[in-house]
This record gives structure tokens, C-alpha cells and sequence, in this order.
């Protein structure tokens, strides 16, 4: 079935190109992984919302939030199919056409040595050696997010669920259900806050919007409706006993209470809707001001309000310049704040089996890239007829996929690309991929048994 | 039944390149010779016998064997120097034979060593550096240490020097003696003269004529150039009933044909005339095959 002896050869002769291709895979990856911090990202993300930029990246802009998204645009996107397709041209052209063509395949052949058992061999090494790349690159991976984002895995719980546990007797899966609980104790508020290591009125003001986040939920639930429906209306809640009751549940509340307060904060974000702009321009002076107290640049101090609320003087002079209360300011600056440990709890969701998905995913696009290099080194005799379309069939799949992407008038160009049945997003963001990825394995299969095939009945000039 | 055989075997690449309707066969024990020109099919023949490429018609086979169906089978009791010498990467020319024994399933590396030492190789020399006559010299230590019964050799030759090739020439020698088959091309004819039973000789992809070289060594019909003192006794040398071949007016040379069963009469024919030298023209393989073409 296999030489063992050509299989030893084909080790020695190829390992330190695996090495190079998967140690350079690896260190990107983990560059990529560390560098991600969900804060920053969707600071950055706000801030490109209304911006034309927002409009050219679409839907990636939302998934870039977190990490398994940041990761499947940045790297699955890109590196992960770029680097082991390299790999890939060189190794299956070496692998079989490059020796025929050289001639020294007739040291193969001229052994006890079937035809069949070399290209077998050969094949099953191209696809460990692909398989492997991305086992290490998956278990790096999977370490550097423990290493550098510690709680990933393992840890589900934020850090202020840990402490709060810990005071109110509670395991952290009830809090996580009962955060109003946290409301009512000041020990378990100040301890949530110091874990995460902002102040106590901050703390407040994330947790009411974190409860109002799963109030929507639950009564979503309830209704039988999009969460996002209900956040954009939340009037529908009224509407409905049971998810008002179910809502309230989570708010820590009467339902009628909840009811009441609900009604008073959808008249208080219409008001302040109406008058958004002009408070939006007032807040920019009182940031500007503030800049110049701090010595820092208005559009840094954006993404750090926390600055304004240490400073006194900062404070002060954003709310001369904007003519706001101090209080208004503060309060937005907190909500701010707020969103931040929000969106950080969002970047912090990290599923495991996404992870080993992309990998999977990537792994059989490259399954079916490495089965049509392979089928052009076995079908070839020369190296450079190999290579042209062993690497030009992959190269040109790839730039058809950046061209698709690059500008909607070229969005055809990705039913030309293999590279397209690998949608990193769709596996991330809960699309659908498993026929893609049944059709990638098999286009590999296939392409590897019409090479093996074709090597075994050919005449070769040797 | 012989050991190699090639029936109406045909492999036409075009251009009147190729083989066609060929047809030979190598007993057990005979070293067969293969000569042509640069072209007229040797390395084609000699891919069909390692089922490299697949005939268009015909067959061949090794000790009942299909060449191109089962060639593994084959190659268990084969030896071979490709025509064009590529080797693998490997190092030094020790690693390369490590390698070749390793696909064999050989672990006895005695024979290596002793074709290693008649070659006068050094094996650890970088393999990519080697001159071609270090690089031939290495395939042939690859294709010999197994101690195959069968070896087909291209070209075996090219690249040694005279020395070597004379070497070369004996271990062949010994080899016959242990009763391997061997079939290997030349262009040489020289070569094939001293080393092997039978030669092919294939011109276009066709065998024109193929002869045992003991019918060549042992011709009883022998050819001698005469050289006269004189013009007279040429000219009445010339009015013998003597098979003559070529006549020289001024040089006053004859080339005259004697069979070994009238050389007694001949030579007291010649005790008549003023000779001034009498010289064998040998006769050769090269000689045989130039009447042919």
C-alpha cells in the first residue's frame, strides 16, 4: 500500500519547508490572537460605524468585535490560505513531477517498488503534512488565547461574576442569571467593580445595561421574536404580559415595576433621540476642552473618557465648554465606560468549537488546493508544466477571491474561486458551511484519485 | 524459454522515432548487446523492459512476466543504469546507496563495497559535484550491488575513461561467468565486441541484423592487403583466380578474401612474387554492420 522507505525520504527531504511554513502559520497566528484586545476593537468599531469605510466592509465590521471573528477576516482569511498554499506548490511539485522530470524517479521505479505504492505514499504525505499545519497551528492557537486572554476557556465567567460569587454564597452561574442580585448588596457592587477594575458607578450603570440586554432576551423569548427586534422597539414588551413578567424576572423586579419603568425610559430615549445631535455637538466641545486641560489630542481622548472623569479640571472645563451639568457628562462618560466592559464581555466569548471549525474548515480548503497541485504533478512530466497549473489554477483562485472582495461590481468573481466554499465568516458567525465543507473534501478526493491514476498509467520519459 | 522477450513489440512517437514491430530475445545467461545510433530506439527499448512506457502493440516480458502490467516483479531481479544519469537528493554517494539498498530490502552491503573498490570510487564525495565519470561509476555501483541475475544497462560506458572502461569490460566478464543475463546498448562497437554473445544491431526502431560474436571472431573468411615490390608481379597477381576486393594501381595493394580451407594453397601461391609486406585486415563487428547499412 505505502513504502515505508519513500516515506522516510519524503520526510527528510521536505520537513524543514513544513517547519518553515508552519512555524511563520504559528507566530502570525499568535500575533494576531495577542494583539486582539475586544475594548479597543469595538472603540474602533464605533467610532468607523458612520463612516464610508463601515459601508466597503459590511457585515465584517461587526464580527471583527470579537476574537473568533477578528480572527476569521485577519487570518483565515488571508494567511491561513496563502501560507500552506505555498507550501503546497512547492512540495507537490517536488513530491512527483519534479523527479520524473529530473529522471531521478527511475532510482524509484527501478526498485521492487509499485507505482502505485509511490504515489500513495507521496499523497498521504502531502495531506498529513497539510493535516499537521494546522493541528499545530490549533493547538497554538488554542494555548495563546488561554496564555493571553486567560478565562477563555476554561473560565466562563467574567471576572467580577468570580468575585461576587465569592460574597454573595452564590456559584457564578447564578449571578450571571440573577445580576440584580449584585444590585442589592454594596459589598458584592464594590467587589464586582474592583475585579474589573473600574469605578462602582460605572459598574452600575454596565450592569443595568447588561440586564437590559437579557431582559430583551428573555421577553424576546417569550414573544417568540428577534432580540433585535425588541431592542429597537421596546415597546412591543408592553404589550405582552408574559414577557414583560418574563423580563422583570430578570431586571430583579415586580412586573408591574418594570413596566413602569420601561414606559419612563422609552419617553426619556425619545427625548433625548430628538435632541441627539445637538447634545452630541455639545459633548465634542466639552471633549475638545477637555483635551486641551489633559494635553492630549481630542480624537485619543475619544476612546479614554475614563481621563476626563479622574481629571477635576478636565471635568470642569468639558462641562464649561459644553454647557452641561457635570452630572450629564459624567453620566455619559460612564456609559460609555459601560459599553466598553460590554463589548468586552462579547470579545471574551470564545467558542471552542468555532475554533476547531475554522481549522477544519481551513484545512479542507487546502485538502482540495493541495489535490489539484497534486493531480498536475502526477498528470505532468515536466516541473514547469506542473507548476503552471498547480500553482497558477491556486494563485488565480486566490486573486479572484481578493478581487470579489475588493468591490461589489467584482463580487462575481468568487464563483471562479475554490478559495469561496471556505467562509471563515459563516463558520464564526453561525452560517451554514457543512455542505461547503462536504464539497471541498470531495473535490479533493477527487482531484487526488485522477492523479493517482493518471501517474499510474502514463509513460514516463525515465 | 527465454529470459527476455520481445514480441512485434511497437511504440511510435512520430517523426519515424520510436520502435517498430521489434522483436528479440535474450536467453538465461547470454550478454546481449544493443547497438544503433544516437535515436534509433535503444533507450525506448529499454524503457518498455522497465514498464516505463507502455507499448502501442506487442509485448514484453521478463522470465514470463509483463513488463508493463507487473514491472515490481520485475525489478526483484533487475539491475539497471538509466541512459541519462539522475540520482535523488542525497548527500554524499555513501547516502545514496543506503537509500537505493533500503528500497531494495538489502542489508548486506558487501557487494557495494567490493564494485565500490574495482571502480575505485570514493563514495563520500558530495553527489552533486561528482564529474560524469563519478557519477557513472556511482549508478553502476547502484545498479550491481544487489547482485541482480538480470542487468539492463544503457549506455553503461559513457563518461568512464579507457582505464575504466577496461575495468569496467571485466566485471562484466564476471558477472557473465556467474551466469547473470545481461542486455545493455551501446555505441560502441568495440565494447560489445569483447563483452557480449549476441548484438542487435537496431537502426530507426528496427533491428537490422542481429549476430552471434563468435561467428566474428571465429570467420573463417579472412581478408589480407598485399603490397607488391613491383608493378610486374602485381599485375600478374592480378590474373589469379583470387576473390579480390579492391585493386590499388599505384600503390600496387591488393585486398583479397581467403578462406582459412585455402590459405595453404595461397600462401605457397604467393611464394611466386616479390612481396613487400602482407597484413590481416581484421575483421569487426563495426565492419560487419557497415556492409549492412
Amino acid at each position: 500500500m505505502f513504502s515505508k522507505p519513500i516515506l522516510k525520504q519524503t520526510l527528510k527531504a521536505n520537513y524543514k519547508l513544513w517547519l518553515i511554513f508552519t512555524g511563520i502559520l504559528c507566530v502570525m497566528s499568535v500575533m494576531t490572537i495577542s494583539v486582539f484586545d475586544p475594548k479597543m476593537m469595538s472603540t474602533m468599531m464605533e467610532m468607523l460605524k458612520d463612516t464610508p469605510m463601515a459601508e466597503m466592509a459590511g457585515d465584517k465590521l461587526d464580527s471583527m468585535t470579537t476574537l473568533l471573528g477578528m480572527l476569521s477576516q485577519n487570518f483565515y482569511g488571508m494567511l491561513a490560505v496563502i501560507l500552506p498554499m505555498i507550501f503546497i506548490i512547492i512540495a507537490a511539485n517536488s513530491l512527483i513531477a519534479a523527479q520524473v522530470d529530473r529522471g531521478s524517479m527511475a532510482y524509484l521505479l527501478s526498485t521492487p517498488t509499485k507505482r502505485g505504492a509511490v504515489v500513495r505514499t507521496q499523497a498521504a504525505f502531502l495531506i498529513s503534512s497539510v493535516f499537521c499545519m494546522f493541528l499545530v497551528v490549533t493547538v497554538v492557537g488554542l494555548s495563546c488565547v488561554q496564555l493571553v486572554h486567560k478565562g477563555l476557556w476554561g473560565e466562563k465567567f467574567t471576572p467580577d461574576a468570580v468575585a461576587v460569587s465569592r460574597i454573595l454564597d452564590l456559584d457564578e452561574a447564578e449571578i450571571g442569571d440573577n445580576l440584580s442580585l449584585i444590585l442589592k448588596n454594596e459589598e458584592a457592587l464594590q467587589a464586582g467593580a474592583d475585579a474589573r477594575q473600574i469605578d462602582p458607578d460605572v459598574y452600575l450603570v454596565y450592569l443595568n445595561q447588561k440586564m437590559t440586554i437579557k431582559a430583551y432576551d428573555a421577553a424576546a423569548a417569550a414573544l417568540g421574536k428577534d432580540a433585535e427586534e425588541i431592542t429597537k422597539n421596546p415597546a412591543l414588551l408592553l404589550q405582552s404580559p408574559e414577557a414583560l413578567a418574563a423580563a422583570a424576572k430578570v431586571m430583579g423586579v415586580p412586573a408591574e415595576a418594570y413596566g413602569a419603568q420601561l414606559t419612563a425610559a422609552i419617553e426619556q430615549q425619545g427625548a433625548m433621540a430628538a435632541q441627539s445631535m445637538e447634545l452630541q455637538n455639545k459633548m465634542a466641545a466639552g471633549i475638545s476642552a477637555a483635551a486641551e486641560v489633559l494635553d492630549v489630542e481630542a480624537s485619543d481622548l475619544v476612546n479614554s473618557m475614563g481621563k476626563i472623569k479622574a481629571s477635576k479640571e478636565a471635568l470642569t472645563a468639558a462641562a464649561t465648554a459644553s454647557g452641561l451639568p457635570e452630572e450629564n457628562i459624567l453620566g455619559m462618560i460612564n456609559s460609555q465606560l459601560a459599553a466598553d466592559e460590554l463589548a468586552y464581555d462579547d470579545g471574551i466569548v470564545f467558542s471552542v468549537r468555532d475554533y476547531l471549525m475554522l481549522n477544519l474548515g481551513a484545512f479542507l480548503l487546502m485538502f482540495a488546493i493541495s489535490g489539484i497541485s497534486f493531480m498536475f504533478s502526477c498528470i505532468f512530466n515536466l516541473s514547469k508544466n506542473s507548476l503552471a497549473l498547480g500553482a497558477g489554477l491556486p494563485i488565480a483562485f486566490f486573486v479572484f477571491q481578493i478581487m470579489a472582495q475588493i468591490s461589489d461590481s467584482l463580487e462575481g468573481f468568487k464563483y471562479l474561486s475554490l478559495i469561496t466554499l471556505f467562509d471563515a465568516g459563516a463558520v464564526v458567525s453561525g452560517g451554514s458551511f457543512g455542505v461547503q465543507f462536504a464539497v471541498l473534501g470531495a473535490v479533493g478526493v477527487v482531484l487526488y484519485a485522477i492523479g493517482m491514476n493518471a501517474f499510474c498509467k502514463k509513460d514516463l520519459p525515465l | 524459454m527465454p529470459l527476455i522477450e520481445i514480441k512485434s513489440l511497437t511504440k511510435d512517437y512520430g517523426d519515424r522515432r520510436g520502435v517498430f514491430d521489434l522483436n528479440l530475445s535474450v536467453e538465461q545467461g547470454e550478454v546481449y548487446g544493443f547497438v544503433g545510433t544516437n535515436g534509433a530506439g535503444k533507450t525506448t527499448t529499454i524503457r518498455q523492459l522497465m514498464g516505463f512506457i507502455k507499448p502501442q502493440s506487442g509485448t514484453a516480458s521478463i522470465g514470463g512476466v509483463d513488463c508493463w502490467r507487473n514491472p515490481a516483479e520485475i525489478m526483484r531481479r533487475v539491475g539497471y543504469i538509466p541512459g541519462e544519469i539522475a540520482f535523488p537528493d542525497e548527500a554524499t554517494g555513501t547516502s545514496f546507496f543506503k537509500r537505493q539498498a533500503d528500497l531494495l530490502g538489502l542489508s548486506d552491503m558487501s557487494y557495494a563495497k567490493s564494485m565500490i573498490q574495482k571502480l575505485q570510487l570514493d563514495p563520500t564525495a558530495n553527489l552533486k559535484r561528482m564529474s560524469k565519470g563519478m557519477k557513472q561509476k556511482t549508478a553502476i555501483v547502484a545498479a550491481f550491488m544487489a547482485d541482480p541475475e538480470i542487468l539492463i544497462l544503457d549506455e553503461p560506458t559513457t563518461g568512464l575513461d579507457p582505464l575504466m572502461r577496461a575495468e569496467f569490460v571485466d566485471i562484466l566478464t564476471d558477472e557473465k561467468k556467474k551466469g547473470k543475463t545481461i542486455f545493455m546498448s551501446s555505441h560502441m562497437f568495440e565494447e560489445v565486441e569483447e563483452t557480449c554473445d549476441r548484438v542487435a544491431f537496431i537502426k530507426d526502431g528496427k533491428i537490422i541484423s542481429s549476430i552471434s560474436t563468435d561467428e566474428i571472431r571465429h570467420n573463417q573468411n579472412k581478408t589480407f592487403k598485399i603490397e607488391f615490390a613491383a608493378q610486374e608481379d602485381y599485375r600478374r597477381f592480378l590474373a589469379q583466380s583470387l576473390e579480390f576486393s579492391e585493386q590499388r594501381d599505384e600503390q600496387n595493394q591488393v585486398i583479397v578474401n581467403v578462406n582459412d580451407s585455402e590459405i595453404n594453397a595461397f600462401t605457397r601461391l604467393l611464394t611466386g612474387y616479390r612481396v613487400k609486406f602482407i597484413t590481416e585486415i581484421k575483421y569487426s563487428l563495426e565492419k560487419y554492420f557497415k556492409t549492412l547499412y
